[in-house]
C-alpha cells in the first residue's frame, strides 16, 4: 500500500518544476497571444482586450516576420548539418589517440562552447570590424580589399553561422567521443582481419554504430537552431536590415524592446508549434529506422 | 499508513502555500529608511553618487546601459519592484508614462523651488514634456546635435571655414572623399534616427501636423531624404554598419560628423592631442535655419515608492542651477535649468557657447509612445533600405508611411 505512492512522491519535484517553468508558461503564452496586451497593461487591466486571432493574422502578414522565419530556416539547414559534420569528423579524429596532447585537444574544443557569450561577441566583433579589425588586415596584408562581414546582408549570415558553429561543435565532439568509444573493439578487430583500410572500417562500420549518437545530435542542434539568438543578437542585433534576425530576436524585439506582448506572445506559440512538428518529423524517421 | 502520508503531504503543501503568500508584502505607509535606489543611464553613475555627496541622502545608483533600458523596465514595471528615481531619455518618456511607471507630480512641483517649471526652457518643462496633462518628470540634462569638423584637414583640401548650409556641407563632403581610398567627407551613423528628421526641420518642415497626428508625407521631407541618399550616392560616406566614429575623426577618416556633446567630451579625453584642430559648429542650415535636436534626459519619481518625501528632495538638490552646472563639470553632460545654461563660466569654452546657442532653437521629439522603436526603426531601416541595399525610394517610404499611420501625440 505505502509503496503506491512512493513514485509519486519522488517523481513530484521534478514534475513541478517542469510544469511550473514549462507547461504553464506556454499556456500562458497561449492565452495572451489571443490579447492585444503591451505595457499599458501594467497600468491597469483595463487596457488588456481580447482580440482572438488577430495577432496571429498580422503576424503571418508581416514581412518582416517572413523574414525571419526565412532567416532561420536558412541558418538551421546549413548550420545543423555542418555542425554534426564537422563534430563527427573533429571527435573521430580526437578518437585516435589517448594521449596526453589529444586530452587537452578535447579540452581546447570545448571551450568556446562554455565561454561566455558576450566574452565572445566582443573579441569576435573586434575580429569582423571593418575598418580595424583583424582578419581585415590579414587580408590587407595579402591585397585584398576590405570585407564588411557584418554590414554586408549575405555575408553577415555567414559570419554569424561561422561563430556559432565554433561555438556549437564543442559539446557534440565530447557527445561524439563517448559514443565513439562505446564501439566494440571486436568489430574493428574483424573488419582489419577482413582487410579494410582505415576509410573502410570508419565508414562501413563505426559510422553506422553512431547513428543513435548523430540522431540525438541532430534533433538537439536543430531545437537550438530553430531558437537561434546569441550569436545574431550580440554581433549584430539582428543583422543589417534584418538580415541576420532569428525568429526569436524578432520575438524577443517585439516583446521586450516595442512591448507588444500579445503579439510576441502569437509568434513564440507559432516557433513552438514549428519546433514540435518538426522534432516529431525527426522521431518518426527515427523508428522507421529501428534497428540497433 | 497510507492515510498518514497522505495527510502529511497535503500538511506540507499548505505549510508551502502558506509561506509563499507570506512572502508577498504589502506597501507600507509610512516612508522607508534606507538609500534611495537611482537608475543612472549610461557610465555616470559613480559622478551621480559625487554629486549627491554633499545633499545629505543616501543613494545607491544603478548604472543602465541605454540598449537595456526597455527589458530593465518592462521587468521593473512588471514586478512592480523599481528604484525610486530614474532618470529618462526624453524619446522615452511617453512610454515610461503609459506604463504607469511614473508618479504624476502637479501636486508636489510646488513645494520645490528649484522645480518651478519656470526656471528650464519652454521646450522641455512643464507642459512641454507633460504626458496625458499631467507632469511626471523633471528636466535633468539637456543635449544637442552640431557639426564636429577637423578644421586641419579641412583647411589642408582648402576648406576655410565649416560649412554653414547642408549644401555647403556636401560639397565638402565629396572634396574631401576625393582625397583617396577608404578616406570619407561625412558619417552617416546608421542608428542616427533624429538626423533625417534634424534636416526636415532645417528645410522648414514639420514631422507632426496641426492635429498632433505623425505625418512624413511633406515636400520638406523629400527634401532631406535627397539630401540623405545623395551623400551616399556621392561616395562620401562609409558604408559599413560597425564605423567607430570616434575613431574615425580622430584618425582623420570621416573628419565632419553630427553628434553631440558627448562626443566633444570623448574626443578631448581620447586625443588631446588635437586640440584646437577640430571645433563644434552650428548644425548646418536649410531653408528653414538651423535647428537641432533638443534631447536629453529628465527625472522622475517610480510610482509606487516608499520614499516619495525623500526622492522629491533629491530631485530638488540636483535641479538646481549650482548643481546642475557641477554636472557638467563631471560628465559634460548640459544642464537643462536656464540659469545655468546662461552661465558666463560655462559659456566661456567657445564649443559649449556652440551648444547652448543651438539649444536655444532646438526642438524635441514629439512625445509619442514607441517613437524610438516604431518611427526611429522604421525610419531608419527605410533609409537604409534605399542607401546600402538600392530599395526602391517611393517603395521604402511608402511602407515607411504605412508603418507610421495612427501615430499622434497624447
Amino acid at each position: 500500500m505505502r509503496s503506491r505512492l512512493a513514485p509519486y512522491l519522488f517523481v513530484s519535484p521534478a514534475m513541478v518544476l517542469l510544469v511550473t517553468f514549462g507547461i504553464v508558461p506556454i499556456l500562458v503564452a497561449a492565452v495572451i497571444s489571443t490579447t492585444n496586451m503591451n505595457i499599458s497593461a501594467f497600468a491597469s487591466w483595463d487596457n488588456v482586450d481580447f482580440v482572438g486571432a488577430d495577432n496571429y493574422v498580422a503576424l503571418f502578414a508581416d514581412a518582416d516576420f517572413w523574414q525571419a522565419l526565412g532567416n532561420t530556416g536558412l541558418f538551421a539547414i546549413v548550420g545543423v548539418p555542418a555542425i554534426v559534420l564537422v563534430s563527427l569528423f573533429v571527435a573521430i579524429l580526437l578518437n585516435r589517440s589517448q594521449s596526453r596532447f589529444f586530452r587537452a585537444l578535447r579540452a581546447f574544443y570545448f571551450i568556446p562552447a562554455i565561454t561566455a557569450i558576450v566574452a565572445i561577441s566582443l573579441i569576435w566583433g573586434y575580429l569582423y570590424n571593418t575598418q580595424f579589425g583583424l582578419l581585415n588586415y590579414g587580408l590587407s596584408l595579402v591585397g585584398i580589399e576590405q570585407v564588411q562581414w557584418l554590414s554586408d546582408p549575405w555575408l553577415s549570415k555567414f559570419s554569424v553561422a561561422l561563430v556559432a558553429v565554433w561555438r556549437g561543435t564543442g559539446l557534440n565532439i565530447i557527445i561524439f567521443l563517448a559514443a565513439l568509444q562505446s564501439v566494440p573493439k571486436e568489430y574493428l578487430e574483424a573488419a582489419a582481419l577482413d582487410g579494410a583500410g582505415e576509410a573502410r572500417t570508419t565508414f562501413s562500420v563505426t559510422i553506422p554504430l553512431l547513428r543513435f549518437a548523430i540522431f540525438f545530435v541532430a534533433v538537439t542542434t536543430t531545437i537550438a537552431w530553430l531558437q537561434f539568438f546569441d550569436e545574431p543578437f550580440v554581433l549584430t542585433d539582428g543583422g543589417p536590415l534584418g538580415a541576420t534576425t532569428s525568429v526569436s530576436i524578432f520575438l524577443y524585439k517585439e516583446g521586450f524592446r516595442l512591448n507588444q506582448f500579445g503579439y510576441a506572445s502569437a509568434g513564440s506559440i507559432v516557433l513552438f508549434v514549428i519546433i514540435a512538428v518538426i522534432t516529431l518529423i525527426q522521431l518518426r524517421l527515427r523508428r522507421a529506422d529501428d534497428e540497433y | 499508513m497510507k492515510r498518514a502520508a497522505t495527510t502529511g503531504l497535503a500538511a506540507l503543501t499548505a505549510v508551502g502555500v502558506a509561506l509563499a503568500l507570506g512572502a508577498c508584502s504589502s506597501p507600507t505607509e509610512t516612508e522607508a529608511d534606507g538609500p534611495l535606489t537611482v537608475w543612472v543611464m549610461g557610465d555616470s553613475g559613480a559622478n551621480f553618487e559625487a554629486l549627491v555627496a554633499d545633499s545629505g541622502i543616501d543613494v545607491e545608483v544603478v548604472a543602465v546601459p541605454w540598449d537595456a533600458i526597455d527589458e530593465k523596465l518592462t521587468t521593473a514595471v512588471a514586478s512592480g519592484s523599481g528604484p525610486d528615481i530614474l532618470q529618462i531619455g526624453l524619446s522615452k518618456l511617453a512610454t515610461f508614462a503609459e506604463a504607469g511607471a511614473l508618479l504624476p507630480l502637479d501636486d508636489v512641483i510646488g513645494d520645490y523651488p528649484n522645480l518651478d517649471p519656470a526656471n528650464f526652457p519652454a521646450g522641455v518643462s512643464g507642459a512641454a514634456t507633460a504626458v496625458g496633462g499631467e507632469i511626471v518628470s523633471v528636466p535633468w540634462t539637456s543635449d544637442t546635435r552640431v557639426l564636429f569638423t577637423r578644421t586641419d584637414i579641412l583647411a589642408e583640401n582648402g576648406i576655410d571655414a565649416p560649412p554653414a548650409t547642408w549644401d555647403e556641407l556636401r560639397e565638402a563632403a565629396k572634396t574631401l572623399a576625393a582625397r583617396g581610398d577608404g578616406q570619407y567627407g561625412y558619417y552617416i551613423p546608421q542608428w542616427d534616427a533624429p538626423l533625417p528628421i534634424e534636416m526636415t526641420w532645417s528645410m522648414g518642415g514639420e514631422v507632426v501636423d496641426a492635429d498632433g497626428n505623425v505625418d512624413f508625407d511633406t515636400p520638406e521631407f523629400q527634401d532631406a531624404v535627397d539630401l540623405y541618399t545623395g551623400l551616399y550616392a556621392d561616395g562620401s560616406v562609409p558604408t559599413n554598419g560597425d564605423f567607430d566614429q570616434t575613431q574615425g575623426f580622430v584618425s582623420g577618416v570621416a573628419p565632419m560628423l553630427v553628434s553631440g556633446p558627448y562626443l566633444g567630451r570623448g574626443i578631448a579625453d581620447s586625443a588631446p592631442e588635437l586640440d584646437g584642430k577640430w571645433q563644434a559648429s552650428p548644425l548646418p542650415a536649410g531653408d528653414g535655419g538651423s535647428i537641432s535636436l533638443f534631447a536629453g534626459s529628465n527625472l522622475g519619481v517610480w510610482f509606487n515608492t516608499d520614499q516619495k518625501t525623500t526622492a522629491l528632495e533629491l530631485l530638488d538638490y540636483v535641479s538646481a542651477p549650482e548643481q546642475q552646472l557641477a554636472w557638467y563639470d563631471l560628465t559634460g553632460e548640459l544642464p537643462t535649468a536656464s540659469a545655468a545654461l546662461e552661465d558666463s563660466e560655462l559659456n566661456s569654452d567657445p564649443n559649449v557657447k556652440v551648444y547652448t546657442d543651438q539649444l536655444a532653437t532646438a526642438k524635441v521629439l514629439p512625445i509619442v509612445a514607441g517613437w524610438d522603436g516604431i518611427v526611429g526603426t522604421e525610419l531608419l531601416n527605410a533609409l537604409n533600405a534605399i542607401v546600402l541595399t538600392g530599395a526602391d525610394r517611393d517603395a521604402s517610404l511608402e511602407a515607411f508611411y504605412a508603418k507610421i499611420d495612427g501615430l499622434a501625440v497624447k
